[in-house]
């Protein structure tokens, strides 16, 4: 038995190093399975994610993991963790939608979760010039056709 | 998936677009689908596993509905405005993998509609009815509510909110036996009380073997809701007694004359609440609907000895107790440590002292409600906003509170609706929550305070920070001019309802401030006003109706104009926004009459007269005429 934990180094798809503890990165199942079918020190290299999104990915990895911990000494609270993923998700829009990629290719439910439910918070009650503003949607609808799915839907929006 | 070149929304995989579009609701889910090509066939193709499928705030077509409720074998919740759907939209409605379902509105179904629910809906854990079978002609029959209980084996949650004393009359009792033993809340929209009596005694009649053992009706019941003629003490008692595992009763009356004695509630009825010792929470409201009545025969030995055994009680509402004094509601607040509701409607007799040494108390109430409690004065007020933790203040019809209760209630930082309609108060009062709550507050009603004027529209709205405020009611103000409105839309508080009903001097000029209004750079011009509600204000011409079009007030659902001005261009309005709810008669608008803003009861739906309440449901369907057949089935209905 190990005295330190053991550390996983992961590299992003720009040639960027990291190291974690073991328990943080397997808050991926991805990268939990990858460790489980390698099981050497080698890097695991992550093409998909980016440096710059692959440190908030594993700073959310951290928070829940030792969140995690505590809560088993009744240290803190669900409050304060989900006041801390409502400022994690205050990100501009590209981010956040990286951020779905990387949580869906790591296979990181919550975090899947907590950004999908961010982008619908974005969406929802919103008139559909209001969402095409919001997230820079390009209408490839032709005009014939916006009319027509427009008057299907009229009522959700009038 | 390549890394970094997503950019956008449209450009994730579908299978992610999907995950989103799941989390959202089925109006969204339809705009989100008009903004691209992409969204329409993810909308399209998410709709055979959409576990939700809401629309409350239009009452949509068959026509409408059909095609986004294709085959999906996930639907586990469907809640609908069933205005304009009838039997035939059942087949289309019920699924077996419903669990939660909740049709309001449903005055043209038949009672076939609760048979197919026991034959198709067999999984159902909670099931709301609202307004069954209203419409003349249609009928409900017992087999049908004996079908709905014993096919739906799990259900857990039952309401009924019709009159079911038109169909519920011998036999009832068996009919009862057949719900699912897991059955632990029940709401019936009218009963009468014998029924209630009958139906819970352990007495068949007067030929029952005494070793015969009847099985215990609806055993399980832990919250019970109920409206009937008459509460009485047989009543009280009987559910009392019958109901061991009760925590939750709720009774309210309206009584049509002056109730005898046989058919009251009196001091010996209250004794016998609680037997079993569970109840949290309670409520007793006898309503002023058709008859100016109170509980007479109620006085304060009647409350000390129900607080005598509801130690553990935390909400009590008690509505037309005239005779109870100070002392009985006293024992009330020093009796039930755990009391976090407190509500008292037409407490004639109640007066400051009863809050003199509530600071005493270790009592945390947040959601206080005093309304026609006429002695009550500023003093009270001082007194109670001690309970730092208060979120509803309800003051309403309270003549004797003024600018000094304001001054103490601006300390409540935690305060999110507040109501002081007929209250005594004036800009002064009102520029005590400038600084403070008007951050926090919600809900805030000022309807009939006569003497405000603007100057309280700029203490509220001008230069505030961040507000929350979304509804707002400033009817009966014959101050108010559009000037105040005018500040009320440069300063971008995100309101969805504003009322302001009967105020001469509101006029054109409100209108087009308000549709021009912008709420924030996320949405566009045309502001954010979900219910407006401008019934008999002086000003209103015809050239409001030009603004009140598309594509100004994008969310309105809820107008209430006068119709009788200018009938013709009302009826072009309705015939351009389809979707919107015109109300001309001066009904009250509603968002959510069935939700009970936690039964703070902001719109006072139970004071409606029960024929507007009627009329208001069919808001801007029939023409004159239908409505006048109409108004005579009601007047059948009533006896």
């Amino acid at each position: 038995m190990k005295s330190t934990p053991k550390k996983i180094i992961l590299r992003s798809s720009d040639k960027e190093i990291f190291e974690v503890v073991e328990a943080v990165a397997m808050e991926s199942q991805t990268i939990k399975n990858l460790i489980e079918d390698v099981s050497s020190d080698d890097v695991i290299p992550l093409d998909n994610v980016t440096a710059r999104i692959l440190a908030k990915v594993l700073e959310y990895c951290k928070k829940h993991v030792d969140a995690a911990a505590a809560n088993e000494n009744k240290n803190t609270t669900d409050d304060e963790l989900n006041a801390w993923d409502a400022d994690f998700v205050k990100v501009d829009q590209n981010t956040l939608v990286d951020l779905i990629m990387a949580a869906n290719f790591l296979n990181i439910k919550s975090l899947l979760d907590l950004t999908c439910k961010t982008v619908a918070d974005m969406i929802r009650g919103k008139t559909p010039e209001e969402i095409r503003q919001t997230f820079n949607i390009k209408n490839d609808y032709t005009p014939e056709e916006e009319e027509e799915v427009r008057r299907e839907n009229q009522w959700a929006f009038e | 998936m390549e890394s970094g070149s997503v950019e956008s929304l449209d450009q994730l995989p579908p299978a992610l677009l999907a995950t989103i579009m799941t989390k959202l609701d089925i109006s969204s889910i339809c705009s989100l689908a008009v903004t691209a090509r992409t969204f329409n066939s993810c909308a399209s193709h998410i709709l055979s596993f959409l576990p939700n499928f809401h629309i409350l705030d239009i009452s949509p077509s068959t026509e409408l509905i059909r095609p986004l409720l294709p085959r999906n074998p996930f639907l586990q919740s469907l809640k609908l405005d069933c205005g304009q759907l009838n039997d035939s939209s059942i087949e289309l409605l019920l699924r077996p993998s419903l669990q939660e379902l909740c049709l309001h509105n449903c005055a043209d179904f038949s009672g076939k509609l609760l048979s197919e629910i026991g034959s198709r809906c067999k999984d159902i854990r909670s099931l709301f009815l609202g307004s069954v079978a209203e419409k003349r002609g249609r009928a409900i029959h017992i087999s049908d509510l004996e079908e709905l209980l014993g096919g739906c084996t799990q259900l857990e949650a039952l309401s009924l909110m019709f009159d079911i004393s038109l169909f519920l009359r011998h036999n009832f009792a068996r009919v009862w036996t057949l719900a699912s033993e897991k059955l632990t809340s029940l709401e019936i929209g009218y009963i009468s009380s014998v029924t209630v009596t009958e139906l819970l005694s352990p007495n068949v009649g007067p030929h029952q073997c005494p070793n015969q053992i009847r099985p215990s009706i609806l055993p399980g019941i832990q919250k019970l809701l109920l409206s009937v003629d008459y509460i009485t003490d047989t009543m009280v008692g009987t559910i009392s007694k019958g109901l061991v595992l009760l925590t939750h009763l709720e009774l309210r009356d309206a009584p049509l004359i002056e109730p005898r004695i046989t058919f009251d509630l009196t001091n010996s009825g209250l004794q016998q609440i609680n037997q079993h010792g569970k109840l949290k929470h309670l409520s007793l409201i006898r309503s002023q609907e058709f008859h100016i009545t109170y509980f007479k025969r109620v006085n304060d030995l009647g409350i000390l000895l129900m607080a005598d055994k509801c130690a553990n009680m935390e909400s009590i509402c008690l509505g037309g107790f005239c005779r109870v004094t100070d002392s009985g509601f006293k024992t009330i607040l020093h009796s039930c440590s755990r009391l976090y509701k407190l509500k008292v409607s037409h407490g004639s007799q109640l007066t400051d002292l009863v809050f003199h040494d509530i600071a005493a108390t270790s009592l945390s109430l947040t959601h206080v409600s005093l309304r026609w409690c006429n002695l009550l004065t500023n003093h009270a007020i001082r007194s109670l906003v001690c309970n730092m933790g208060l979120k509803v203040l309800d003051l309403r019809d309270c003549r004797n509170i003024g600018d000094e209760a304001l001054r103490a209630i601006g300390s409540l930082c935690k305060l999110k609706m507040l109501l002081l309609d007929g209250t005594d108060i004036s800009d002064v009062g009102i520029a005590y929550l400038q600084h403070g709550i008007i951050g926090s507050l919600v809900s805030l009603s000022v309807r009939g305070c006569k003497k405000l004027t603007d100057k309280c529209i700029s203490a509220l709205f001008d230069g505030s920070s961040k507000l929350q405020l979304e509804e707002l009611d400033l009817s009966n103000l014959p101050n108010l001019s559009d000037n105040g409105v005018l500040t009320l839309a440069r300063s971008r508080v995100p309101i969805s309802e504003l009322r302001m009903r009967q105020c001469p001097l509101i006029g054109d000029t409100s209108v087009m401030a308000l549709a021009s209004m912008q709420v924030d750079d996320d949405r566009g011009h045309g502001s954010s006003l979900r219910l407006l509600d401008l019934y008999n204000c002086g000003g209103i011409t015809q050239l409001s109706f030009r603004w009140l079009k598309k594509p100004y007030f994008p969310r309105l659902r809820w107008l209430g104009v006068t119709g009788s001005v200018n009938r013709d261009i009302v009826d072009a309005l309705a015939r351009n926004r389809p979707f919107l709810h015109v109300a001309c008669r001066g009904e009250e608008l509603g968002t959510d009459p069935w939700n009970d803003l936690d039964g703070s009861d902001m719109h006072d739906y139970e004071e409606l007269d029960e024929l507007e309440q009627w009329l208001q449901e069919r808001e801007g369907e029939s023409d004159d005429e239908e409505m006048e057949d109409a108004e005579d089935d009601a007047f059948v209905v009533m006896e």
